[in-house]
C-alpha cells in the first residue's frame, strides 16, 4: 500500500526528474519494461528478475521476483511486459516456452500468478493489450502467436503465421483488434484479434528477419519495424497497402525500436550485436542519428522510455549488467559534431567547398540552386508545423576556379616546360630562363638567373641587352647595373666581385676558349668546350644587341648560332650523364675531383684577364684586378638555392641546381639534393609533365633520383602472327619469318611510336590509328575486335 | 581572382569531405547520405559526376585518393566504424556509356570499434599505406604489402593517443633526412586542457610509431590538421583548424645534437594565428607549393592566408561559399552577380572574391 501511494504522487507530479545515471545488476539483461508510473522498472534476463525502483539520484532495488531454491527454466526470461493499465500485472516470456504471468498484489513471496505452457519454443516476445486488461499475446520461436485471457487457464486462440518464427508481437494502438508480428524471414503480418485463421495482411517489409516492430503512440497507424538488415523502416499502415515512408540506415542490425514520445518523428533503436550504444533518429533524417548514448559496454538488450509523455527519460538493459537512465540532453549529439564543411585546395589553385547551406546561404541572403535540389518525396508531401525541423540538411557545393593568371599554377607549368636546363652554354641557359621568368611576370626569379649568369660567366657574355631589360635601367655596361641588385650579401663592389669570379668560371673551363674568343672564330672548337663557354661570335652580336636596346630578344642573337649548337645539344648530356653519374654518389671521387678543377682555375685564372681584355669589353678590364677566394659565390648561391627551397619554389631550386651542375652541387648535401629533386618530380608528375620529368631525372646526379626511370623498362613483345615472344632483337620474328610491327592501318613496319591493343595485340602507327579509331572502334586489322586503347 | 562554379551535389544529407587527385582532375565528395561521389573534369571544366555509390551505413566522414601510380583508389571512412578502399574498374563499356564509372570495394577494414574519423594515403615514397582515426582514440596504419592486390591489407600499428582523434596527417616530405610522421587532431571537448595535437614519428631503430611532440598550446577541440606540401624544405608546416586558425612550423634539430635513437626532437614555432573565422574552423587545406594555406569556418568563408618574404602571414582573400563576393575584399567589384538561376545545369559563373596574387 505504500507503493500505491507512491504511484500517485509520481502521476499527479507534472515533470520528472532525475539524471543519468546506471546501476549494476547481477546478471545481464534481456528485457526491460517501465511501470505506468514511470516510477519503476522491471529486469528481466535469464537468471535475473528485478524491479527497481527509480529515484532521483540512484535506482533501488524493490523486490527479486526469482524466488524458491532451484532455478526453474520458467524464470529465464526472454521477454518481460508491465501492463499499462494495472500496476500489479506484469507477463513474462521464458526460453523453454512458458509465459508466466506475475501479480504484485500477491501477499505472498511468490508472485507467480498464471502459467501458459502452450508454446513448444521459446518465446520472443509477450504483450498486453493496451486498453483491454486481461488480454495477452505472445509471439515463439516456434511460430505461433497466442493470445490469453488472463481470466481462463489456456489461450483463446492460436495464430499460425504459415512462416518461420515470430519475432515480436505488438497491439496496435490505433485499432483495438489489431495486432502486428513480424517473422524471421523478413515478413511482417497484421492480424484481427477475432481472425484466428489466417492474416489480414501481409508483405516483405526486410531483407532477413525483422527483429522488432512499434507502433506510433500517435493514432497514425504508423509501423516501424527494424531488421538485421541494418534498416528500420516506418510504414504507413492506414492505407489498404503497407505503404513505406521513412527508411534509416543504421549500422548494426536493429534488435529494438521505439518511438519517442510527444516526437513525432523520432525513434530510439539498440542492436543486437557488434554495437552497444543506443540511438535516437529522426527518421525525416535517416542518415544522421539525432542523439546517441553510449553508457553500455556490451549489447543493448531492452530499452524504454521511462513515462509515455516525456521524451527526455530513456531506460535501457544491458548484457554489460547494467540498467542505464539516459537524460536526452545528456546524449552526444552526432550531427552537431559532425563536420559541416569539406575544402579541399586544387591543384591548378582551385579550392572545391562543400558547406552546410545554412552557413553558406545565412548571410549573402539568396538561396542557393532554387529547385533543382530533388528532395525525397516524403520531404515534400509533409511537413509537421508543430515540431520544428530545418529540413534535411544539405551541403552547397562549389569549386572556385582560379582565372587564368590569377592564383593559378599556369606560371609553373610554363616555367618547368620552357626553361632550358641543359644542352646549351651556361649563359645561353640562364638568358633563356631569365627571359621566361621575366615573359611569365617573375622578375625575382628572373633576376636570379641573369645574376646567376653574372656570376658564372664570363664578363662579355653578359647581355646588356638582357640586363637592361631586366634593371630598367639604359646604360649599357656592367658596374651600375650591378649596384642595383639588392642582394644583401653584395657590398658595393660587388660588380668587380662577380666579373671575377665568371672570369675564374670560364677559363677553369677551357683553355681552348680563350683561343676562339680572342680570334673570333670557329664553332667547332666551341661544341667541344663545356656548356658555361659561349662562342666569341656571340659576344660581337651582343654588343650589338646594345644599340637597339629597347627590344633584345636573345633568339635574335642566338639565332645565327642556333643550326651549330642543333649536334652538340644531342650530344651533351648524354656525354654529361655518363661522365658524372659514377661520381655523383661516391664522396672520395667528388672531393678528388674539385680540388684539380680548382687547382685547374689557380692555373688559368691569371690568363683570364689578359684573354678577356683582349676581347671586346674594355670596360670590364679594370675590374679584375681584386682577387676573391674561388668559392666566394658558391655560399651565396647555396643560400639563394636554399631560400628559393624553402619558399616553396623547387623548381628554381633544381633547375638553378641542374643548370649550374658541377658549380654548385658540392656544397649542397646530397640529401637536401635528393629531396628537392624527388620533390620537383612529383611536383611535374602531378601536372602530367612527364616530359620535363623525365628530362630532370636524366639530368639529375643524384643516384637515387636518375635511377628513378631506369625501372621496369623492358617490353616483352609478342608476334602479331605467331603469338610467340619475340627474340630480344630486330623487327622480323624468328618463327614465322615476318616483320611483327606492322601497322594494321598503312601495312608499313612501325618505328618510332606503336600503339596496340593489348586484347587483339594489333595496332600501328599512333597517327593512323587514332585517325582510325575516329571512324571505327573496330579493329583496323579486321579481326573484329572492338579495340581499346589506354 | 576566383570564379566560383556551383555543382549541384545533389547529396541527400551534409558533404563532410571534398578531396582532388593527383593530378586535380577528379574530385570526391562524401556525404552524411553514407555515399561517394566522383567527379570529373570535362575540357569544358565542367565538373560531371561520373559515380555515385553507397559507401558505407553510416556517415561518409572523409573521402581520399591514392597516389594514381596504385590505380584510381579511393578510401572512405565512416561512422559505421569501418573504413574502406575502392578502386575504379575499367573497360565496362556499358557503363561508358552513361558516362558512368564502376567502383568497387576492394576491403573493409573493420579494426575500430568506434566512428572512424579520418583516413589518408601514406606518401608514395612509403609504398601504399593507409592511416586511420578514431573516435576512440586509436591510429591504424595499415599496408598492403602487395601493391597490385588491394583487398590485403595488413594492420601494421595501432598508435594509442588517449584522446579520441578527429584528423590525421602525414608529413609528405620524400626527405630521407625526414623519418614517416603523423600528426594526429582530437576534437575532444570535455574541459581538461590537455594538448589536442600529438605528432607521431617512426623510428627505425624500434620499428615503431613514437610520440615526438605535443603541441601543449592547443587545447581546444581540432576539427582538421595539414601539413603542408614539403617540396624540398628542410622544416615542415603544419595548419591546424581548432576555433582559429593555427599555423606551426616544425624545424627538425639536426640528428648529431639530439641522441641518435630517439626522436627527432623539433623547435616548433607557431608562425601564425587567425580567428578571423569568429567561429570553429573546420577545414584547412594547403595549395599544392604550400605557400598558401585556405581555411574554412562556421561563418560559411573560404578565407586564404600567404605569407610575405617577411614570414607574416596575412589574409589574401574572402571567398563565400556560395561564391558571392564579400564586401570590401572583391577587386573586381562584380556586385550584381550574373546568377544564371535558369540555366539547366546550374553552372552559375560568378565572380567571388579576389585572392589576386602574384607568385615570386
Amino acid at each position: 500500500m505504500e507503493k500505491m501511494s507512491r504511484v500517485t504522487t509520481a502521476l499527479s507530479g507534472s515533470a520528472l526528474t532525475g539524471r543519468t545515471m546506471h546501476c549494476h545488476l547481477d546478471a545481464p539483461a534481456n528485457a526491460i519494461s517501465v511501470c505506468r508510473d514511470a516510477a519503476q522498472v522491471v529486469v528481466a534476463g535469464r537468471s535475473i528478475f528485478k524491479i527497481y525502483a527509480i529515484e532521483e539520484e540512484q535506482f533501488v532495488e524493490k523486490l527479486n521476483l526469482r524466488v524458491g531454491r532451484k532455478p526453474s527454466l520458467n524464470l529465464s526470461c526472454a521477454d518481460v511486459v508491465w501492463h499499462q493499465m494495472d500496476e500489479n500485472l506484469l507477463a513474462t516470456a521464458a526460453t523453454n516456452g512458458v509465459v508466466v504471468t506475475w501479480n504484485l498484489g500477491r501477499p505472498s513471496r511468490n508472485k507467480q500468478d498464471q502459467l501458459f505452457t502452450e508454446h513448444k519454443r521459446t518465446v520472443n516476445k509477450v504483450c498486453f493489450h493496451p486498453t483491454e486488461a486481461h488480454v495477452l499475446l505472445s509471439g515463439s520461436q516456434d511460430g505461433f502467436m497466442k493470445c490469453f485471457d488472463l481470466r481462463r487457464k489456456d489461450s483463446v486462440s492460436t495464430f499460425s503465421g504459415q512462416s518461420e518464427s515470430v519475432r515480436d508481437v505488438q497491439f496496435s494502438i490505433r485499432d483495438y483488434f489489431t495486432f502486428a508480428s513480424t517473422f524471421e524471414n523478413g515478413n511482417v503480418q497484421l492480424w484481427d484479434i477475432r481472425r484466428p485463421d489466417r492474416c489480414e495482411r501481409m508483405f516483405t517489409a526486410h531483407n532477413g528477419p525483422v527483429f522488432c516492430c512499434d507502433w506510433h503512440p500517435e493514432d497514425r497507424g504508423w509501423l516501424a519495424t527494424g531488421g538485421r538488415d541494418k534498416m528500420v523502416k516506418v510504414w504507413d499502415m492506414t492505407t489498404h497497402r503497407a505503404k513505406e515512408m521513412h527508411c534509416v540506415q543504421t549500422i548494426a542490425s536493429v534488435a529494438r525500436v521505439k518511438w519517442r514520445p510527444e516526437c513525432r518523428h523520432h525513434l530510439a533503436t539498440c542492436s543486437m550485436m557488434v554495437d552497444h550504444n543506443i540511438y535516437v533518429w529522426d527518421v525525416r533524417r535517416p542518415f544522421v542519428p539525432a542523439a546517441m548514448f553510449e553508457e553500455h559496454r556490451d549489447v543493448t538488450t531492452g530499452i524504454a522510455w521511462r513515462h509515455p509523455h516525456d521524451p527526455s527519460f530513456l531506460l535501457s538493459g544491458s548484457k554489460d549488467s547494467t540498467l542505464c537512465q539516459h537524460l536526452f540532453r545528456d546524449a552526444s549529439q552526432p550531427v552537431e559534431r559532425a563536420n559541416p564543411e569539406g575544402l579541399c585546395y586544387g591543384l591548378f589553385g582551385d579550392l572545391a567547398f562543400a558547406a552546410k547551406e545554412s552557413l553558406v546561404a545565412a548571410e549573402s541572403g539568396r538561396k542557393p540552386y532554387m529547385g533543382d535540389r530533388r528532395h525525397p518525396i516524403f520531404f515534400k508531401r509533409k511537413l509537421d508545423p508543430a515540431e520544428p525541423f530545418s529540413g534535411l540538411a544539405s551541403s552547397a557545393l562549389s569549386v572556385f576556379e582560379t582565372e587564368s593568371g590569377g592564383g593559378s599554377m599556369s606560371w609553373f607549368v610554363d616555367t618547368a616546360e620552357r626553361y632550358a636546363l641543359a644542352g646549351r652554354p651556361l649563359a645561353e641557359l640562364c638568358d633563356h630562363n631569365a627571359k621566361v621568368a621575366r615573359e611569365l611576370g617573375r622578375n625575382q626569379v628572373a633576376q636570379t638567373w641573369t645574376m646567376l649568369r653574372i656570376i658564372y660567366c664570363s664578363p662579355g657574355l653578359v647581355s646588356s641587352a638582357n640586363l637592361n631589360h631586366s634593371v630598367g635601367k639604359g646604360s649599357s655596361c656592367g658596374l651600375p647595373l650591378m649596384n642595383s641588385f639588392n642582394l644583401k650579401d653584395m657590398g658595393p663592389g660587388l660588380g668587380s666581385e662577380t666579373r671575377l669570379d665568371r672570369s675564374k668560371g670560364d677559363t677553369r673551363s677551357d683553355t681552348a676558349l680563350l683561343d676562339s674568343s680572342a680570334t673570333l672564330i670557329t664553332n667547332e672548337d666551341n661544341e667541344e668546350t663545356e656548356g658555361s663557354d659561349v662562342p666569341a661570335d656571340y659576344l660581337l652580336g651582343d654588343v650589338e644587341g646594345e644599340e637597339d636596346e629597347l627590344y633584345p630578344l636573345d633568339t635574335e642573337h642566338v639565332h645565327p648560332e642556333e643550326p651549330e649548337y642543333v649536334l652538340p645539344q644531342e650530344a651533351f648530356p648524354l656525354r654529361h650523364e655518363i661522365v658524372d653519374t659514377p661520381s655523383g654518389p661516391e664522396h672520395l671521387q667528388d672531393k678528388a675531383d674539385s680540388p684539380h678543377v680548382s687547382g685547374n682555375e689557380a692555373d688559368t685564372a691569371s690568363l683570364a684577364p689578359v684573354d678577356s681584355s683582349s676581347s671586346l669589353l674594355s670596360v670590364s678590364h679594370a675590374l679584375y684586378d681584386s682577387r676573391l677566394p674561388p668559392d666566394f659565390f658558391s655560399v651565396l648561391v647555396r643560400d639563394m638555392l636554399h631560400f628559393y627551397a624553402e619558399q616553396g619554389d623547387v623548381q628554381m631550386a633544381v633547375s638553378v641546381l641542374i643548370v649550374l651542375g658541377e658549380r654548385v652541387r658540392k656544397d649542397i648535401d646530397e640529401q637536401t639534393q635528393e629531396h628537392w629533386y624527388t620533390s620537383y618530380i612529383d611536383l611535374l608528375q602531378r601536372f602530367c609533365l612527364w616530359n620535363v620529368s623525365n628530362e630532370v631525372v636524366k639530368l639529375s646526379t643524384s643516384r637515387a633520383v636518375s635511377c628513378l626511370n631506369q625501372a621496369s623498362t623492358t617490353l616483352h613483345v609478342n608476334c602479331s602472327h605467331c603469338k610467340r615472344p619475340m627474340s630480344s632483337r630486330g623487327w622480323v620474328c624468328d618463327r614465322c619469318h615476318r616483320c611483327a610491327s606492322m601497322c594494321a592501318v598503312c601495312h608499313h613496319v612501325v618505328k618510332g611510336l606503336f600503339v596496340w591493343c593489348q586484347g587483339c595485340s594489333h595496332g600501328g602507327h599512333l597517327q593512323h590509328i587514332m585517325k582510325w579509331l575516329e571512324g571505327s572502334s573496330h579493329c583496323p586489322a579486321g579481326c573484329g575486335h572492338l579495340c581499346e586503347y589506354s | 581572382m576566383f570564379v566560383a562554379r556551383s555543382i549541384a551535389a545533389d547529396h541527400k544529407d551534409l558533404i563532410h569531405d571534398v578531396s582532388f587527385d593527383f593530378h586535380g582532375r577528379r574530385m570526391a565528395t562524401c556525404s552524411s547520405d553514407q555515399s561517394v561521389k566522383v567527379w570529373d573534369k570535362s575540357e569544358s571544366g565542367d565538373w560531371h559526376c561520373t559515380a555515385s555509390w553507397k559507401t558505407h551505413s553510416g556517415s561518409v566522414w572523409r573521402v581520399t585518393w591514392a597516389h594514381p601510380e596504385f590505380g584510381q583508389v579511393l578510401a572512405s571512412c565512416s561512422f559505421d566504424r569501418t573504413a574502406a578502399v575502392w578502386e575504379e574498374i575499367v573497360g565496362e563499356s556499358n557503363d561508358k556509356l552513361r558516362g558512368q564509372s564502376h567502383w568497387v570495394k576492394r576491403t573493409t577494414l573493420v579494426d575500430s570499434r568506434t566512428s572512424v574519423t579520418d583516413v589518408k594515403f601514406a606518401p608514395k615514397h612509403m609504398g601504399l599505406m593507409l592511416a586511420t582515426c578514431s573516435a576512440d582514440g586509436i591510429v591504424r596504419i595499415y599496408e598492403a604489402p602487395d601493391v597490385m592486390n588491394l583487398s590485403q591489407w595488413s594492420l601494421q600499428h595501432e598508435i594509442s593517443c588517449k584522446l579520441s582523434c578527429s584528423c590525421i596527417s602525414w608529413n609528405p616530405s620524400s626527405s630521407r633526412a625526414h623519418s614517416p610522421m603523423i600528426a594526429v587532431g582530437s576534437d575532444d571537448s570535455s574541459p581538461n586542457a590537455m594538448a589536442k595535437v600529438q605528432i607521431f614519428e617512426y623510428n627505425e631503430n624500434t620499428r615503431k610509431y613514437a610520440k615526438a611532440e605535443t603541441l601543449m598550446t592547443v587545447t581546444d577541440p581540432v576539427h582538421d590538421i595539414a601539413f603542408a606540401p614539403n617540396l624540398g624544405r628542410s622544416f615542415h608546416i603544419l595548419a591546424i583548424a581548432t576555433k582559429d586558425v593555427r599555423i606551426f612550423t616544425l624545424k627538425p634539430v639536426r640528428k648529431e645534437l639530439t641522441s641518435s635513437g630517439g626522436p627527432t626532437k623539433f623547435e616548433i614555432h607557431i608562425v601564425a594565428q587567425f580567428d578571423n573565422h569568429n567561429s570553429q574552423v573546420w577545414r584547412v587545406s594547403w595549395n599544392i607549393t604550400g605557400t598558401v594555406l585556405a581555411s574554412s569556418g562556421d561563418d560559411g568563408c573560404v578565407r586564404l592566408w600567404k605569407a610575405n618574404y617577411m614570414d607574416n602571414w596575412k589574409c589574401t582573400g574572402i571567398l563565400k561559399g556560395n561564391g558571392s563576393p564579400v564586401n570590401g575584399t572583391s577587386q573586381l567589384g562584380n556586385s550584381n552577380p550574373s546568377l544564371s538561376s535558369n540555366t539547366p545545369n546550374l553552372q552559375n559563373s560568378l565572380h567571388g572574391s579576389s585572392a589576386g596574387r602574384k607568385h615570386s
